[in-house]
């Protein structure tokens, strides 16, 4: 098992962050240069050779613009890039960008651009295909689903060939990591013009990245290629990616066994337990940022009573309910995933309302007037392996308190239906983020209109603490907004944060350097080797 | 004959046009559309409604139609959702690879199972016919995801080999086409062969428990000549039947066989595009699902002509 040396990462974050926000001061590229982007360059690497690796998940599509998928963006990161790297301990690193500078009211980011980028066409990028692609993705009127992300870019200018220029109608600390991979990255002037673009995307290749997209052959496979003119020198060293899609776990067990595909990234525990201690296969562990909770809508009585939300939050085992979910492939959550946990999460031995404290519970819904407990549904979605077990096991759980739990599965598309239309009930959730709490938590749980306020929670409190967050520039303020915040949350039970299921991994012995990212994208691969 | 096929084609023609209303109401009766699967938890309601726009689902269901098959007859399928490629382009590799599927497990099941079912029809209640419905009551009652598993873990632990992943049409590589259908037609096949044979020895039965035939057999009339004159004949139809009902079943797609071999098949394609609602996709997928059954009741019916007089006198 091996883990990342986040330590000497974070070293150097801590005087990233504070250099970069802390006002007009630049950022030397050297600097930038030590928070390694995509992972660490290798020292014995070899160039050349074609990795295969194989995807028990297929992409939807692979639109950066208009797909938010996360099985799109772990290819996609590969293949366009922003102007800042989400680097694994929390800081957003220049990617596109070379340098930076806020002004004094932190309404105006000036960027300098990295020299020498070109295209996959072989065109050379410049200010001007930064700041159309940035105005194309917050304008909502061409659909992106992170349009909403950058609704404080009020615009994005054109300096001069090698500068743009962000204007925000707000202060926004998270404006980097917005700048990152997720949605879209930067594409030449005028990709969009044709309206056909937004269907060709799926299958061109416009971007910066490491690889070029060669194939996306539906239910067989995507080819990705070197970029020759890509500006890492001597990067990326692998000539080609071909990734087979075989949505089979079994399938894929026996592909690997029989060396039909190189590395894999697998969700199961049974499936990592059958390929564990195999000659030839090494299984790897990594932090993730990903999560699983049980989300409380305070649409649906008796969910509406603070009590009777803290009393669920005191009934539930996190401990348990991993164990029967994930075995032991999750770390168990306070309020903040294990990705960040170090970085910005309250300690968890300071976080309230945690369980299993059932005298407590039982007292708190009989103050709340349910002595007897009453009866609820839980949503479940088909498709996601580990709710079946945790759902069993809340069931039990929460029957010690007298809450009968009947459980409802249903399809994803029902399920995202009353998600955005803020009717989930009570339901399990299984989502991501950037490692950035502004970008955790903005969203979700800041009350309407700014916020999407999926659960009704309506907490002014919180919302106060969110946009405080999201202005402070000094990191350390910034971290005991977002304590104070976890502590309204975890007090008040919008969500129970679960767990975050690791990202395992399997790969075959020639496979080298391949360390998987926290958000699960395989931004790794731009640094793995195959050994001769 | 030709004012029968006019008849049949102009039927067929009418039954494509109900299908493709049904099949274009019954996809978007499933809850959610594609740009709810695109947006996922983020995005606003105005991006929203500015894809909804793009892929013209804020018109009225009849004008979408009007719109989707206006352009259908025009030979226009349409662009997928999800993947920007035409219609035709992915429905047209994704039938090619099922039709290779289908032909090749029709004909493992066919050679396998029609000597079966006729010796173990003719040795009724003997040995061999035990042996035989064994092995039809193992293929019935066998799931088809549990013999291509045993099958490619079994072949895999034996041999320390498995299919490649990526297909390759005939047309590029024969072999390397056999190599990655081998074990996805067996597993097929052999279940085929089992219901082909069980079904062709109860037809045998049948026909030999026939006054005509038993009047031979006491008429001392040899078996050989029994066994084409009477039998044979009489179980044929029964034969091309069952075959078009094998070809129909596996056109529709085999989603557990291409998914446990990684096979791009029309079964894939439609699950996939069922999951992200990609209804271009879904529709003409489902279109030329229907218009394959259709040919190949045609073709079972313009044989059953071929072969028996009787039907074509009616």
């Amino acid at each position: 098992m091996r883990h990342l040396d986040r330590s000497r990462l974070r070293g150097l974050a801590r005087a990233l962050v504070g250099a970069t926000m802390l006002g007009a001061m630049a950022l030397t590229p050297a600097l930038a240069q030590e928070v390694s982007l995509y992972g660490p360059a290798a020292e014995n690497a070899v160039s050349g050779g074609r990795l295969n690796m194989g995807l028990l998940l297929e992409p939807p599509g692979l639109d950066p613009f208009h797909q938010a998928a996360d099985a799109r963006i772990r290819l996609t990161v590969l293949v366009y890039q922003g102007l800042f790297y989400e680097a694994a301990n929390g800081t957003a690193a220049p990617l596109l960008a070379e340098s930076y500078e806020v002004s004094e009211d932190g309404l105006v980011y000036t960027i300098k651009l990295r020299q020498g980028v070109t295209f996959h066409n072989g065109k050379t990028m410049t200010a001007e295909d930064v700041a159309y692609s940035y105005n194309y993705i917050r304008n909502p009127d061409n659909g992106s689903p992170g349009a909403g992300d950058f609704s404080m870019v009020e615009n994005v200018e054109v300096v001069d060939a090698n500068t743009v220029r962000f204007v925000l109608s707000a202060r926004n600390s998270s404006l980097p990591m917005t700048l990152g991979n997720k949605y879209g990255g930067v594409v030449p002037a005028g990709t969009f013009d044709d309206e056909t673009a937004k269907n060709r995307i799926n299958s061109e290749s416009v971007g910066t990245g490491p690889f070029k997209l060669v194939e996306f052959v539906p239910n067989s496979h995507v080819t990705l290629e070197r970029h020759e003119g890509y500006w890492e020198a001597g990067m990326p060293y692998l000539d080609g990616i071909d990734f087979s899609i075989l949505p089979n776990s079994a399938s894929m067990l026996v592909a690997l066994r029989n060396q039909r595909v190189d590395l894999v990234a697998l969700s199961r525990p049974q499936d990592v337990q059958q390929v564990a201690g195999v000659p030839g296969l090494t299984v790897e562990r990594w932090p993730s940022l990903a999560q699983t909770a049980i989300d409380l809508g305070s649409e649906l009585k008796p969910l509406d009573d603070v009590r009777v939300r803290q009393a669920i939050s005191l009934a539930v085992d996190k401990a348990e309910i991993t164990r029967a979910a994930v075995g032991e492939y999750g770390t168990v959550l306070g309020t903040m995933t294990a990705g960040m946990q170090e970085a910005w999460g309250l300690p968890l031995d300071q976080v309230p309302m945690q369980g299993p404290d059932r005298d407590k519970a039982k007292a708190l819904l009989a103050e709340a007037g349910y002595p007897d407990g009453f009866n609820l549904t839980l949503t479940t979605i088909n498709g996601f392996d580990w709710m079946d077990p945790a759902s069993v096991t809340l069931k039990e759980q929460l029957n010690e308190v007298g809450i009968n739990l009947d459980i409802q599965r249903v399809d994803l598309g029902v399920w995202v239906n009353n998600f955005r239309s803020s009717q989930m009930g009570f339901t399990f959730n299984d989502w991501a983020s950037q490692p950035d709490p502004n970008l955790l938590f903005y969203r979700h749980f800041h009350a309407k209109p700014d916020g999407a306020d999926f659960r009704n929670w309506n907490n002014a409190e919180a919302s106060a603490l969110l946009d405080e967050g999201r202005a402070e520039p000094d990191p350390a303020v910034r971290k005991d907004i977002y304590n104070r915040y976890q502590m309204v949350m975890a007090e008040s039970v919008p969500t129970i944060m679960l767990y975050s299921p690791d990202h395992v991994t399997v790969r075959s012995d020639k496979v080298q350097n391949f360390v998987q990212h926290p958000t699960g994208w395989y931004f790794g691969l731009a640094r793995t080797f195959l050994a001769k | 004959m030709g004012s029968y096929l006019l008849k049949r084609l102009a039927a067929s023609l009418l039954t494509a046009l109900l299908a493709s209303i049904l099949v274009f109401l019954l996809v978007r009766m499933v809850p959610g559309d594609v740009v709810a699967q695109m947006m996922g938890q983020a995005g606003g309601e105005n991006a929203a409604a500015a894809l909804r726009e793009f892929f013209g689902l804020d018109q009225p269901i009849y004008m979408q139609y009007l719109a989707w098959i206006t352009h259908v007859l025009q030979g226009d399928l349409g662009v997928s959702w999800t993947r920007g490629i035409p219609v035709a382009t992915m429905v047209g590799q994704a039938f090619l690879v099922t039709l290779e599927i289908a032909l090749l497990t029709l004909f493992i099941a066919t050679v396998i199972g029609v000597p079966l079912g006729i010796l173990a029809g003719i040795y009724e209640n003997r040995p061999l016919d035990t042996a035989i419905q064994s092995f039809n009551i193992i293929g019935l009652s066998a799931p088809v995801f549990w013999v291509g598993l045993m099958l490619l873990v079994g072949v895999s632990a034996t041999f320390s080999w498995s299919p490649p992943l990526r297909f390759v049409t005939p047309d590029r590589s024969l072999a390397d086409n056999l190599a990655i259908l081998a074990l996805p037609i067996a597993s097929l096949g052999l279940l085929q062969a089992a219901a082909y044979s069980q079904f062709v020895r109860q037809n045998v039965v049948s026909a030999m428990s026939q006054e005509y035939v038993r009047t031979a057999i006491a008429k001392g009339v040899p078996v050989r000549g029994i066994f084409f004159k009477h039998i044979l004949r009489n179980v044929m139809i029964p034969i091309i039947t069952f075959m078009g009902l094998i070809l129909i079943q596996i056109l529709g797609g085999t989603v557990i066989i291409e998914s446990l071999f990684a096979l791009p098949g029309l079964g894939r394609l439609l699950l996939a595009a069922i999951e992200t609602r990609d209804y271009p996709v879904l529709q003409g997928a489902l279109l030329v699902v229907v218009v394959a059954a259709m040919v190949v009741n045609l073709l079972v019916d313009l044989t059953y002509r071929l072969i028996d007089p009787r039907v074509r006198v009616s």
